[in-house]
């Protein structure tokens, strides 16, 4: 068994003493090809099990109805699509609640994160001292961000949690929530989309303090010579310059608050009632909390439906910031 | 490193990662692992962490009687049970003996062929209380059940048995402070919903930071399957009460009924705990058992939880959820009905000694020593002074258990439409309240729709 791999070396850019020369044609023995093909085995398997398999299993179980236990499934073709999207009174509610709140969530936790990582980006490239120091503490909430900090949030938005006692002390009682902040239908919501962004704005902080040190300084002295005040430079000069950076940030973003849904799950499960219920939730829900009823197809669909959307999102994401650059 | 050993570092490179892969495929092949148990030992899972240790103290005499050991393991919380059970019916690696949700857990795995059927294999039950003695076994209702679009349970047959009870019990127990309603003047329980109400505003008066009722509003079905369910039944009485989960306009939520008991449910609203709607069932227990709330509501499953959150049992007063004057049921009582089950794995590697484990366990003085050890009520006869075995608070929340038409049954779900999603129906219900969100017919409405939808779905 022989192999033409003239052109492998140059592709993957591996130029070590046994590279042949360019335009060098060398003739692997069938041995050697094996041992290749051994070697890069397990990659491919195990792509092949955990991504493949599992991805086509899960399409397939999109169109089935099954509660994870029984030997066989009933086929059910498109009716669980047609069922999340409309048909079902039962199915159908929950899942137009739940894209509701999300909508609002993949509207504001973006945008929110982008209004204050850029300017707090912008502050923290201009400090001269403690920067490593401020550089630190700024990303403290993403190096702690999980379980821990959710638990840890709840008890500060409780009742009588460190949020409502402050406000009390600063003569605001009447801003604070004798329910909780996660209590009040009103402010739960609102509430996690601001613990969302808190743990998002230290990477995208991060991103934007990496993009500012790319700028050549030239371009901002140009802008200065001509006038232009810290205003002017940084709306009309860096923020062009950075679009690509925000992209990044709005897109990471969308696809946290599309597909993420720890945070609900871990604060507040949903609720209260069903006013913090998201997609990504919900999902879970149909899969794991509907005490064994038939709904993993259910739930595999809405996945596949969330998986659509951020790919749409993505998509015209990159259209418009491609056709403003 | 010269050839020979690279030569041989590659073939043990090769060995080690397709040795690995041939191991990793085994692991997840639905073909893989197998019937757990042999003739010496047997695993056991529970969700309820509060069953271990009694259950670990039961399998010490069963081994000195049979010489089987038997490892129980809990697995909490119910979700994560659940997701194991599914997980261990697709790798066979189930368990030997389960604890289930009677007429619940046990059906389902039943019908998915995870469960040895014990019809016949259970000659003991005639130990158990009458009422309950036949609990896991699939009767006619069930069965009609199964056979709806959509059931949980579709696959059982008419007479299987797939558990035998382990605990039983009841929903809709309040538990309040004694020495707070004392303090609030309260001397005796009360009688009626009214009277209850009475009592809420009289601790609440007195303590109002931490006169409260807290419940788990993050489950949801706790306020309406715990505290309303049991007074609608005492206000409407059987029919009427199954009325309110019809389609009939003239019966459901969104009739006079319906209005009435919402109106009833919705007087709890000024004396929730703040921040109940944000509780787990277990954070309701724990903030009653610290102290910030004066009434919790549950069920004499509750009891444990709350000794093991160091609330002290001579401090509690339990009372059933009591009927409005007037109403249907004037005297209410709660009927028991069996909560947690046993059963025994289909693939079990040792099905004789897992039968003769669930025998053990209903041996009148095993039942009674787990009783005590959990804190549970057992579903043996324990005769006329259950107090005297597992302490006042236990023996009267057993002393004021009933039966026939004036006792409600939480256990008895035969009137809801197949497909019924209980946690759907209370999220819409907490509306009313504790969110305020919706008036009485803006929530009757909304329930009418939700159930309306189930029932036409079947």
């Amino acid at each position: 068994m022989t192999t033409d791999v003239t052109s492998l070396g140059a592709a993957t850019g591996t130029r070590g003493r046994t590279a042949p020369a360019r335009g060098r044609r060398r003739r692997y023995q069938g041995r050697e090809v094996a041992w290749g093909y051994a070697l890069v085995a397990p990659a491919i398997v195990l792509f092949a099990v955990m991504g493949v398999y599992t991805l086509f299993w899960g399409l397939q179980l999109s169109f089935v109805r099954w509660n994870g236990l029984t030997p066989t499934w009933t086929w059910v073709g498109v009716q669980n699509y047609l069922d999340l999207l409309y048909a079902s009174p039962v199915f159908a509610p929950p899942v137009r609640t739940a894209a509701l709140n999300t909508v609002w969530v993949m509207v504001a936790a973006p945008l929110l994160t982008v209004a204050i990582s850029f300017p707090l980006a912008l502050a923290l490239n201009r400090a001269r001292r403690f920067v490593g120091l401020l550089r630190s503490v700024y990303f403290v909430p993403y190096i702690t961000t999980g379980i821990a900090v959710y638990l840890a949030w709840q008890y500060v938005l409780e009742p009588n949690g460190a949020i409502n006692t402050l406000l009390r002390a600063l003569g605001l009682g009447t801003l604070s929530q004798p329910q909780g902040w996660l209590g009040n239908p009103d402010t739960a919501l609102p509430t996690l989309i601001v613990i969302m962004v808190w743990s998002a704005v230290p990477v995208a902080t991060l991103l934007y303090l990496t993009g500012l040190q790319t700028i050549d300084p030239a371009l901002i002295e140009a802008a200065q010579i001509d006038g232009a005040g810290w205003w002017r430079v940084n709306l009309s000069v860096v923020w062009p310059l950075l679009r690509g950076i925000t992209a990044v940030i709005l897109l990471l973003n969308l696809r946290d608050a599309l597909q993420g849904f720890q945070i609900f799950l871990i604060m507040t499960d949903g609720g209260p009632g069903e006013h913090t219920k998201v997609l990504g939730l919900e999902t879970y829900r149909l899969a794991f909390q509907t005490q064994l009823a038939p709904t993993l197809g259910l739930a595999s669909a809405l996945g596949w439906m969330l998986f659509v959307a951020a790919l749409i999102v993505a998509f015209v994401n990159l259209r418009v910031n491609r056709e403003r650059a | 490193m010269n050839l020979y050993l690279r030569r041989t570092a590659r073939i043990l490179l090769s060995a080690v990662t397709i040795s690995a892969l041939a191991v990793a495929a085994t692991a997840c092949s639905p073909g893989g692992g197998g019937s757990t148990g042999d003739s010496q030992s047997l695993t056991m899972w529970t969700f309820k962490q509060s069953h271990v240790a009694a259950l670990q103290k039961a399998a010490e005499s069963f081994k000195q009687k049979t010489g089987i050991s038997v490892k129980v393991e809990a697995i909490t919380p119910d979700d994560a049970f659940i997701a194991r059970v599914q997980a261990a019916a697709q790798t066979r690696t189930m368990p030997d003996v389960l604890e289930v949700h009677t007429n619940g857990d046990d059906f389902t795995f039943g019908a998915a062929g995870l469960l040895e059927d014990l019809a016949g294999k259970t000659p003991w039950t005639d130990r158990y209380l009458p009422s309950v003695a036949g609990e896991g076994t699939v009767t006619d209702v069930y069965y009609k059940q199964s056979l709806e679009k959509g059931a949980k349970t579709a696959g059982i047959k008419l007479n299987q048995r797939f558990s035998v009870p382990l605990t039983i019990g009841t929903f809709g127990i309040v538990y309040a402070n004694k020495e707070r309603l004392t303090a609030a003047g309260v001397t005796q329980p009360p009688k009626t919903w009214e009277d209850f109400i009475g009592v809420l505003d009289a601790v609440r008066k007195a303590r109002p930071n931490d006169g409260g009722v807290s419940i788990g509003f993050q489950s949801p079905t706790t306020g309406m399957e715990w505290l309303m369910q049991p007074m609608a039944y005492g206000k409407l009485g059987k029919a009427g009460f199954k009325g309110l989960f019809s389609n009939q306009r003239d019966q459901n939520w969104s009739s006079p009924n319906g209005r009435s008991v919402l109106e009833a449910y919705n007087q709890v609203t000024p004396y929730w705990m703040p921040g109940t709607q944000s509780l787990t069932i277990d954070d309701a227990d724990i903030a009653f058992a610290q102290g910030k709330s004066s009434f919790d509501i549950g069920g004499t499953f509750t009891l444990a939880f709350l000794a093991q959150n160091g609330m002290n049992a001579d401090n509690i007063v339990t009372f059933p959820v009591p009927a409005p004057r007037g109403g249907a049921v004037p005297d209410l009582s709660l009927a028991p009905f069996a909560l947690t089950g046993l059963s025994v794995s289909a693939t079990s590697g040792n099905k004789d000694g897992a039968i003769k484990w669930l025998d053990h366990l209903a041996q009148s003085d095993v039942a009674t020593q787990f009783a005590k050890d959990a804190l549970d009520v057992p579903p043996v006869n324990m005769g006329g002074d259950p107090g005297a075995a597992l302490g006042p608070v236990l023996g009267a929340m057993i002393g004021s258990f009933g039966s026939g038409d004036s006792a409600y049954n939480p256990g008895d779900t035969t009137y809801r439409p197949p497909s019924y999603d209980a946690a759907v129906v209370a999220r819409a219900l907490m509306e009313l309240t504790p969110l305020k969100k919706a008036d009485v017919p803006t929530a009757g409405a909304s329930l009418t729709k939700i159930i309306d939808g189930y029932w036409a779905g079947k």
